[in-house]
This record gives C-alpha cells, sequence and structure tokens, in this order.
C-alpha cells in the first residue's frame, strides 16, 4: 500500500552535513545512499545519526541485484535490515537491474530482458527481499542503453508487471524516463500513462549529459527543462508523489539544489489539479 | 541455462573481458534510433565498468594514483581489476588486494616498491576512517588499578589502530600529496621505520614510533601484560627504568585514545 507522500527532498551528500547541521535547510526530507552508510563508524555515520534526528530518511541502494541469476545476498540484507532501524527510514529503494553474475559485481545498473522469464525470475526476488525486510520496497526505473533481442514487450509494461506480481512500489526516475525515451526513441508520456499511479511511491529528478545521438544520466548536472516538462506531466497523472533532486557528481552548493527544489515546488503548484483552492 | 543466466553472462563477458562478440548478437540494431550503432551502446556501458572502478581505486588510494600520474594508474587499474573483479556489494572493498598485487606488479615494467608501501599505508588509513566507534579508555580508569596489580595489565586497542614497518619516506609523500604541496622525491631510508595510523573521534592521525614503544605496541597487541612488556624494553634500557618508560607509553596510549579497554586477568 502507498504510503503517505515525504514532500519535497533532497538527496544527502557528504559535502553538505555541515550545511545541513547547520543551518538547518528547508527540506522535507533525504534519502540516503544505502551502501555509504554499511560501514562500522567513523565520519559516515556520526552525520547520519544527526541528521535523522532532525529530518525523516529513506535508503535507496545499488546492490540488492534484484535482476540477477545469482540469489540474493543475505548478509548484504541484513546490514540493509539494520541501517533501516538505525535510521527509521521510512522505506528502502533499489532498481530494476542487474548489477554482477556469478558472484563478481559490475557496480553498475545493467540493463534486463523484457521477457515473461524475468518478470517471473525479478518478482520472486523482489517478494523475497520483501518478506525479509518485512517491508514492501520500491524499485527505480534505471536508464538503459540497449535493446535486447529477447524484449517482447514495452519497458513499462514489464515494470508494471513485476510491481504487480511482487506487490511492490515504483520510484519513478522522471529523468531515467526522458533517457530512455530518446535513447530508444519511444514517446515518454506514452510510458507514464503505462504506469499504475497507486504504486508509485517516489520520484527522481535529475540532470543528463547529452552526447552525439545519445544521453547518458550522470546526474552531474542541473535539471533540464524536457524532464520538469516530464515531471509536470507525472504530477496530473499521479499527484502527491514524493519528489527529490538526484545529484551524484559535480555536487553544487546547497543553496543552489535548493533552489531547484523549489523549481519543483512551483512545478507542482502548478499543475496539481488536487490543489487546494483556499 | 536459462535465457536470462546466459544473457547476463554475455554482459559481463563484455565488461570484463572487453569480448564484444559474445554479446553483440543479443542487442537490437537500432540504427535508426539517432543514429547510435550497436557498439555505441555498449561501450556506454563498457566505459562505465572501467571508469568506475578507477574512480573506486582512486578514492581510496589517492596517493597512489597521484604518484603513478593517471596514464599509469588506468593502466594498473584495468590489469588490477582484470586478477581482481569486485565480489563485495561495495566499491569500499574493491581496492582490498591492491597492496599485493602491487608487489606482483613490481617485477613489471611499471611498477615500484614505492607504490606497494604507498597502497599499504593508504589502505590503513582507509580502514581506520570507517572503523567501529568504541569508547576511549580514560586515565581514571587506569589509575582506579592498584599499582601493585599493573603487572597482569592486558590491554584491548581501539579497532582502528593498525601497525605498519615503512622502507621509503612514505608518509612524508603522503602528507605532502594530501596539502597538494610541491612534490618529493620517494627516497628509500637507511633502515625501515615503524609506523602508527589509528583514528582519534572523527580524524586519522599517524606517527613514527621509537623502537622500544614499537615492541611494546605490536607485544600489547598480541596480548602480553604489562611486566612482560617492561622485560622486553630491557633490551633497550636499565631495568629500573622499565616500569616508568611502559608507563609512559601507556599514558601516551591513553591520551591518543589507541585503548578502549584495560584487563585484569
Ligand atoms: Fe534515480
Amino acid at each position: 500500500m502507498k504510503l503517505p507522500s515525504l514532500g519535497f527532498g533532497l538527496g544527502l551528500r557528504k559535502e553538505h552535513y555541515n550545511a545541513i547541521i547547520e543551518t538547518s535547510p528547508e527540506v522535507d526530507w533525504f534519502e540516503i545512499l544505502t551502501e555509504n552508510y554499511l560501514v562500522d563508524g567513523g565520519k559516515p555515520l556520526h552525520f547520519l545519526d544527526q541528521i535523522c534526528e532532525k529530518y525523516p530518511v529513506v535508503m535507496h541502494g545499488v546492490s540488492m541485484s534484484l535482476g540477477s541469476h545469482d540469489p540474493l545476498d543475505m548478509d548484504y540484507l541484513a546490514q540493509v535490515k539494520a541501517l533501516a532501524k538505525r535510521t527509521d527510514a521510512k522505506w528502502v529503494s533499489d532498481h530494476m537491474c542487474f548489477t554482477g553474475v556469478d558472484g563478481t559485481n559490475a557496480h553498475d545498473l545493467l540493463p534486463l530482458p523484457y521477457t515473461e522469464e524475468a518478470i517471473k525470475h525479478v518478482s520472486n526476488k523482489i517478494k523475497q527481499a520483501q518478506d525479509f525486510l518485512d517491508r514492501q520496497i520500491l524499485v527505480e526505473n534505471a536508464s538503459t542503453y540497449v535493446t535486447y533481442k529477447q524484449s517482447h514487450m514495452s519497458e513499462w509494461e514489464f515494470t508494471t508487471a513485476v510491481a504487480e506480481e511482487s506487490d511492490s512500489l515504483i520510484l519513478l526516475d522522471v529523468n531515467n524516463i526522458y533517457v530512455s525515451a530518446y535513447n530508444h526513441g519511444f514517446d515518454p508520456l506514452e510510458y507514464l500513462d503505462g504506469i499504475p499511479a497507486e504504486r508509485v511511491q517516489q520520484h527522481h529528478i535529475a540532470g543528463h549529459s547529452q552526447y552525439d545521438g545519445y544521453i547518458i544520466d550522470t546526474h552531474d548536472h542541473e535539471v533540464v527543462d524536457g524532464v520538469w516538462d516530464l515531471y509536470a506531466e507525472a504530477i496530473k497523472r499521479y499527484g502527491e508523489v514524493s519528489v527529490m533532486i538526484e545529484r551524484d557528481d559535480n555536487i553544487p552548493e546547497l543553496s543552489e539544489l535548493l533552489a531547484e527544489l523549489q523549481i519543483a515546488r512551483d512545478v507542482f503548484a502548478t499543475n496539481y489539479a488536487g490543489a487546494r483552492n483556499v | 541455462m536459462s535465457d536470462l543466466y546466459r544473457l547476463q553472462k554475455n554482459m559481463m563477458a563484455w565488461l570484463t573481458e572487453k569480448n564484444e562478440a559474445i554479446v553483440k548478437p543479443d542487442i537490437v540494431d537500432t540504427g535508426e534510433v539517432n543514429k547510435v550503432s550497436v557498439e555505441q551502446r555498449l561501450a556506454v556501458y563498457g566505459n562505465a565498468y572501467g571508469y568506475r572502478l578507477i574512480d573506486a581505486l582512486s578514492d581510496n588510494y589517492p596517493a597512489v594514483h597521484t604518484l603513478m600520474g593517471d596514464d599509469d594508474f588506468y593502466e594498473m587499474t584495468y590489469a588490477y581489476m582484470a586478477a581482481h573483479p569486485s565480489s563485495h556489494f561495495s566499491l569500499r572493498y574493491f581496492g582490498h588486494k591492491l597492496e599485493e598485487f602491487l608487489s606482483e606488479y613490481e617485477k613489471s615494467e611499471k611498477g615500484l616498491p614505492i607504490y606497494t608501501e604507498m597502497a599499504r599505508f593508504e589502505w590503513s588509513l582507509r580502514n581506520a576512517f570507517d572503523a567501529k566507534n568504541t569508547k576511549p579508555l580514560t586515565l581514571e580508569s587506569l589509575q582506579e588499578i592498584p599499582v601493585e596489580r599493573w603487572g597482569e595489565l592486558k590491554f584491548q586497542f581501539h579497532p582502528s589502530v593498525s601497525r605498519v614497518d615503512l622502507e621509503w619516506n612514505t608518509p612524508q609523500l603522503w602528507a605532502a600529496i594530501d596539502e597538494g604541496a610541491d612534490p618529493i622525491a620517494p627516497e628509500k631510508l637507511e633502515h625501515p621505520y615503524a609506523w602508527l595510523l589509528w583514528r582519534k573521534e572523527l580524524l586519522n592521525y599517524y606517527r613514527s614510533l621509537d623502537i622500544d614503544e614499537a615492541y611494546s605496541l605490536d607485544a600489547a597487541i598480541q596480548g602480553s601484560d604489562f611486566s612482560s612488556l617492561c622485560e622486553g624494553v630491557c633490551e633497550w634500557i636499565d631495568e629500573e627504568h622499565a616500569p616508568a618508560r611502559v608507563a609512559g607509553f601507556l599514558s601516551q596510549w591513553i591520551n591518543d585514545e589507541l585503548l578502549v579497554e584495560i584487563k585484569l586477568d
């Protein structure tokens, strides 16, 4: 079941620890990168504990490898569960992808074929993870650069089928849809139309890099107008959904990200049909 | 073998062996979309794999990177990732075999002993950075122990503590690189120096040790009691001054927050 929206958030980055603790910026919540805090002690956990006292947090990981033929790493999941308890995480997310196979980790979000076999496989692993973590998880659409010949349905059909089969929630990354739509030549609005609103729990909004003929989701630039337009379309379809700016590289001053978050608020106010008319 | 498994093996073969032929037949040629070829599409993943691991290794070994320079560091990392592909869920541990790898690499044209030693030094710093937090021992808790029982005292050290013996001016080189100061030349010393690395609260520290302190620290870490340390240091000083000398080390260790517990048998 969908959880209440947390509002407008930011990805927590170490460059901003001090600014956040000293200035308590107007951010409704923070998303933490799970793996950065799966350590024994020291600075990362020291700052995280302080931030958790002031803000709600959610956890975003890259290591469940939900699509991999390899079984789930239960040691990893146990650490995820412990961190979720420590931070009182409102939810836990990972990606629709595999990150490696036969014990080798490529540390990348590698694409899955959109097949019945893959739907079953990923759904089973999501169910196992949810049982172990004792909560529904969110699965994010990764941006992709190749299409497999085996795929015989669209990405949104696949995403929806997995979410329904596993009864999981969706972290819909608006930038990733924009990137994949460009790279594969599909209509991003058709994608949005194909996703069940009742499962969309969170959005990522991010920047990317444009190359000759393709886009890579580098998360190292400001958000482009096309992505804001697509976010506006998402609001019309899904209503009030927790949203955040995801910046992973070329990290600017906190104030710059706060300004981008204000744009998100403005886009929401303009496009949310259910906005209270007072 | 299931279709899904086969496809995943093929994709990984592309990333780890740079063998495009295996996975290429699985990829749709969307030449009509933005005129991007299958090779270009696969290269997005192929390049990202290398860059991500280079970044991770550079993150944990910034001084090894600086000493080698970009080109040699990239070349070394590609060789390292082929020899030790990542198997841990976290990139934090990708470099755990680098010292071992570099000591073999010394036999190649591009390897040097200073790289190996710098890797050992930086990995100790890395481990100190996120070692478990534990409450340091206070001078008061030591003073509560009656002096006549000091001989039986054994010591428990902070998880961040590590001891390395270095044959080069590695810590000085590291400091110059870390501060962005003018580069200094690697220099082999007349004899190895003992170094201690640890974390106090949130910051990493390191210092060199006199020979009798290095001996005492190593023995105490191994589980020797106070009286054995006093016997041991007699190799360098008079027996009558030994207890005061070791007690001096103890108070320094407490001050440095190296100790977390003292135990009486
Ligand atoms: Fe994302």
